[in-house]
């Protein structure tokens, strides 16, 4: 502040028709001496503007434009227009502010009368929209149909995984090994065909795995979404399954500091798990969140017996901070995840005979009494991943976003080992990924396009150090590709959506070949010329192998009558087969089972059609979606012969590919009797085969029927209660994989058979649920669940569990949830 | 502004990549299969003689460079036909010595039998005796391996034959059992580690 300002302040400088050119506050006194002290200029500049949405270019009215420093207020007319008479030429500095709306502070240098636009969101509500469209949070796809977890669902599944969280959702079922270890399959479909999605990028960890779990923590995300059918392009094209989409809100631009915590206890396991996140968020657009996860179980229990050695331990810890802006934002982020699972003792067979007994003895061999340690057989597992994003909107609604991300995976696998090997994992996997990704994205009011780069850098490194064979050879894979995704509402009766993608992939791998499975497969003649070393009698073959996929999807929505709505998806859609499924080599200890890849598998394609017949207005609601999916160079892993060895007999399962069929519908729907009664069904059937020989397909679950009552008292408001129960029929159709072997049992010998394909009976299980709240506690809100699980203790066995010849399901859960929001 | 803030990190970053990605130029190295069973010999000795006889049971296949083609021939499918045949004397004595080793790397051959000899609490080794093989037994020998709770291992036994008869034996090593005796392979749960098939002619 100059002295000229200081006595204007003293002094009241205001006249009529020369105004003073130093900043003035409001001042008290009068004076006549002030004029004298008043240098004047002309200040008869006009300025004039119009306030306008950001979004759609309408005019903004009433909002209050305000020459700082000064008492000048104009507010915008109908249209928008503003004028402020009577200016210097000076440097001005604007706060233009409007309800529920972000201020603008901008700086002007008036020389002369000038005429200038600006954009303001609208009001909080839509700023809120847009940083929740920027987030993905609106509509995956204008036609194909996204499932919503809700928020209970999300609280009662917190600490049972993301796979158990997702089974809510008809059409999905999960592939289980034992209890600890889930993973998603939609519409009979698993692993890689199934996308995971952590905030725009898809996780990396070994999903190629039956008994590889996503190493992911659910709890870390806000919203989570599924789509059947390669419906994403945006985030993946190989995934014909669908994907699951996991995603954060972006935080609400004003002062505040939420979160919310849940402490779950249950008896099963004898369980706790600690769930808290908090997140703090400014006016100005900053934001900073942070979250963790804390699992512990010891050994779960069937209804007759301990489950031994099915203990987990988990730590998941994320944080992630950044500035929301309304035409920019920025955001990073990192998260590590750590879980140690034990599996089954009894699960670790040492050949084909080993297993015979267990499936005859129809009990775990080893029961021993409970214990919360995690012992070999084990997995442990640690996924890190950091990523930092950028976005920036320009006035004709396009938003550019950067992102890029590193996500590292390291899976260890312990067996039962002896001496010094003990204490060393039978596998060792460590996976670095990095994308980096980049779209442009431009809306209109019915319209949206989306076009977008990527590049992704994988590399896997597999330890030689664990005595055993390389499971998955080492190789560095690097994908670079583009899609373009384009949808058009033009009214509320029609939707269509068209998508594309298109990647180059180049996989770099060197593996061993043992000398002996190389002339056995006669390999010379078709790899013979990328042998590059021979060492110990293997082969080191190093191979560059190339694959590009182009993936399309297009789909319509229309109302066919006032309340019916008809959705059709057509997805086609080429995935390179994994390096699993070409190179895979080593030993299965839970199935004494000898996994071999086939090098020569080509990309496998798909082509999907998904209808949706919804009606989700109403006390009646429903959801009627038929599908069917073709698939070539469908790629599978069967059973190929036995290999004898001093170690007994193994049967071999050997990837390779087929022609596939598979159709199947999935059914929900919820009928409103009154306010306080709701029944809610939801069902699947579905069946896969070999298009040849017609042979069913192996895992493809049975029916499966979840229905469930909810009921409230209207006297007690904050009560309320579901009865629930899960169908699942025998699973009929199977491929026969059965064989004989050899046993010498009380001195006779026999042929017995193995039956590893028969699928278990199929069972009902009973479920109950009983909620308390929200109550005010202190300022906070609290809620309190008591959940009962398998309520009658029936003992069951799951056609899905790869452990499901060694012992029952769980047995009856209690859970205890307590839910705080801060 | 932002192109300095965003786009050089990203740059940068991209830049780390790919000097990240090129790294990846040598070779891997060949893992050892350090846990390997993979030859099982049982060394036969008439009680009173000197002269042993060693049965040599190998992974079927099983290739080393030196006599690899050999193993070729084996027919996988025709499991009673590998049988390895060992030949003793009626009304005699043999004491047996089971030597377990890994030699994936003819250059560094494991004895695992020593192994097994230390944590002889988690294995058991089990002769499963056909009952067409009338009148011949297998004992513990008492130079055996004892666990801590004085049961034997039965790595080092001695096979008494009365009759001309001849039948089959298996021989497992059971790692981890739940039961250390047993007159079935069953009784003993644990895994097995190898199981080894052999006729015996006793003559």
């Amino acid at each position: 502040m100059n002295i000229l300002s200081f006595i204007a302040k003293l002094f009241n400088l205001n006249s009529e028709n020369c105004k003073c050119c130093n900043k003035q506050k409001t001042a008290a006194g009068v004076s006549i001496l002030a004029a004298s002290f008043c240098f004047c200029q002309e200040c008869d500049l006009e300025f004039e503007g119009q306030i306008l949405d950001l979004h759609d270019n309408s005019p903004i009215s009433q909002a209050a434009i305000q020459v700082i420093d000064s008492d000048q207020i104009v507010y915008s007319d109908f249209d928008g227009f503003f004028k402020l008479k009577n200016q210097c030429s000076e440097k001005i500095n604007l706060k233009i502010s409007h309800l529920n709306c972000e201020d603008i502070f901008q700086e002007l240098n008036l020389n002369k009368s000038v005429f200038k636009k600006f954009f303001l969101e609208h009001h909080i509500e839509f700023l809120n929209e847009v940083i929740v469209e920027d987030s993905n949070i609106r509509e995956l796809s204008s036609s194909a149909k996204a499932y919503l977890l809700s928020d209970l669902q999300k609280d009662i599944y917190s600490g049972r995984g993301l796979a158990k969280a997702l089974e809510q959702i008809s059409g999905v079922n999960i592939l289980t090994t034992g209890n600890g270890i889930s993973k998603p399959m939609i519409h009979g479909m698993f692993g890689s065909r199934v996308g995971i999605i952590n905030d725009g990028v898809q996780i990396e960890n070994q999903q190629w795995g039956q008994d590889h779990a996503p190493n992911i923590d659910q709890n870390a995300f806000e919203e989570i979404r599924l789509v059947k059918g390669a419906g994403v392009l945006k985030y993946s094209g190989d995934t014909p399954g669908g994907v699951v989409v996991l995603e954060n809100k972006l935080p609400l631009i004003n002062d505040s500091l939420y979160g919310k915590s849940i402490l779950n206890g249950f008896t099963n396991g004898r369980g706790l798990n600690i769930i808290s996140s908090w997140t703090k968020s400014y006016s100005n657009g900053n934001y900073f969140k942070a979250q963790g996860t804390i699992k512990r179980n010891g050994d779960f229990s069937a209804p007759n017996y301990l489950l031994s050695n099915t203990g987990t331990n988990e730590n998941n810890i994320s944080f992630s901070m950044g500035k929301n802006k309304i035409l920019s934002q920025w955001k990073t982020n990192f998260s590590f995840f750590s879980q140690e699972i034990g599996i089954l003792r009894s699960s670790h067979v040492g050949n084909t005979n080993d297993l015979v007994y267990a499936i005859e003895l129809a009990r775990p061999t080893i029961i021993e009494p409970f214990d919360n340690k995690v012992n070999p057989p084990k997995q442990v597992n640690k996924h890190h991943t950091a990523s930092i994003q950028y976005s920036t909107r320009n006035s004709s609604n396009g938003k550019l976003n950067a992102k890029y991300s590193w996500q590292r995976n390291n899976r260890k696998e312990h067996d039962v080992r002896r001496g010094d090997l003990k204490n060393k994992p039978a596998l060792d996997l460590t996976l670095n990924t990095h994308d980096l990704l980049s779209n442009y994205q431009w809306e209109k009011s019915n319209w949206s396009l989306d076009s977008g780069v990527f590049f992704q850098i994988q590399d896997n490194y597999s330890n030689p150090d664990t005595g055993t064979r390389r499971l998955i050879p080492d190789y560095l894979k690097t994908e670079l590709g583009t899609y373009f995704t384009a949808s058009f509402i033009p009214s509320n009766n029609l939707g269509l959506a068209f998508g594309l993608r298109f990647g180059h992939q180049n996989n770099h791998v060197k593996k061993y070949y043992k000398n002996k499975r190389w002339k056995e497969k006669n390999y010379q003649e078709k790899l013979g010329s990328f042998v590059i070393k021979e060492v110990l009698s293997q082969k080191l073959v190093e191979q560059r192998l190339i694959f590009n996929n182009l993936s399309l999807n297009t789909g319509v929505k229309f109302s066919i009558l006032e309340r019916l709505k008809l959705g059709l998806n057509l997805f086609h859609t080429e995935r390179a087969p994994d390096i699993a499924e070409m190179f895979s080599d080593g030993l299965h200890h839970s199935l004494a089972t000898i996994e071999y890849g086939n090098p020569f598998l080509k990309s496998e394609t798909t082509q999907k059609f998904v209808l949706n017949f919804e009606k989700d207005i109403g006390n009646f609601k429903f959801n009627f979606s038929p599908h069917y999916t073709n698939g070539q160079n469908y790629i599978i892993i069967e059973p190929s012969g036995i290999e004898y060895s001093i170690r007994g007999a193994f049967p071999v399962w050997e990837y390779r590919a087929v022609g596939s069929a598979i159709r199947g519908f999935d059914f929900d729907f919820s009928i409103d009797l009154n306010k306080n009664f709701r029944l809610r069904s939801s069902s699947s059937w579905i069946e896969g085969f070999e298009r040849k020989s017609k042979t069913p397909l192996i895992n493809i679950p049975a029916f499966t029927s979840n229905n469930n009552i909810q009921f409230s008292i209207p006297k007690f408001k904050s009560f309320s209660i579901a009865l629930s129960n899960k169908i699942t029929l025998n699973q009929n159709q199977f491929p026969n994989h059965n064989f004989e072997t050899s046993v010498v049992e009380n001195g006779t010998r026999l042929n017995k058979l193995v039956d590893i394909s028969t699928s278990p009976k199929g069972y009902h299980l009973f479920g109950a649920e009983f909620h308390w709240g929200p109550y005010a506690f202190f300022s906070d809100k609290i809620r309190l669940s008591l959940i009962f699980d398998n309520i009658l203790n029936s003992s069951y066995r799951n056609y899905l569990n790869r452990l499901r010849f060694y012992a029952d399901e769980m047995g009856r859960n209690i859970m205890l949830q307590i839910k705080i929001n801060h | 502004m932002l192109n300095n803030i965003f786009i050089k990190p990203i740059i940068a970053l991209f830049t780390f990549i790919l000097i990240f990605a090129c790294s990846k130029d040598e070779d891997p190295e060949p893992a050892h299969e350090e846990e390997v069973i993979s030859l099982v010999t049982l060394e036969v000795t008439k009680v009173g003689s000197s002269e042993t006889i060693k049965y040599n049971f190998e992974v079927e296949g099983h290739d080393h460079d030196d006599h690899g083609e050999e193993d070729d021939d084996d027919d996988h499918d025709d499991h009673e036909g590998e049988h390895m045949e060992i030949e003793l004397e009626a009304n005699s004595s043999y004491n047996v010595s089971m030597l377990i080793y890994n030699d994936t790397d003819p250059n560094n051959i494991e004895n695992i039998t020593l192994e097994i000899i230390e944590e002889v609490d988690e294995h058991q080794v089990f002769y499963a005796i056909t009952d067409e093989l009338s009148g011949f037994s297998i004992a513990s020998a008492s130079d055996d391996t004892l666990d801590s709770n004085g049961k034997p291992l039965y790595i080092k036994t001695t096979w008494t034959t009365t009759g001309e008869t001849s039948g089959d034996v298996v021989a497992y090593l059971i790692h981890e059992p739940t039961s250390k005796t047993g007159s079935t392979r069953t009784d003993f749960g644990g895994a097995t580690d190898f199981e080894i098939e052999f006729e015996v002619h006793v003559e």
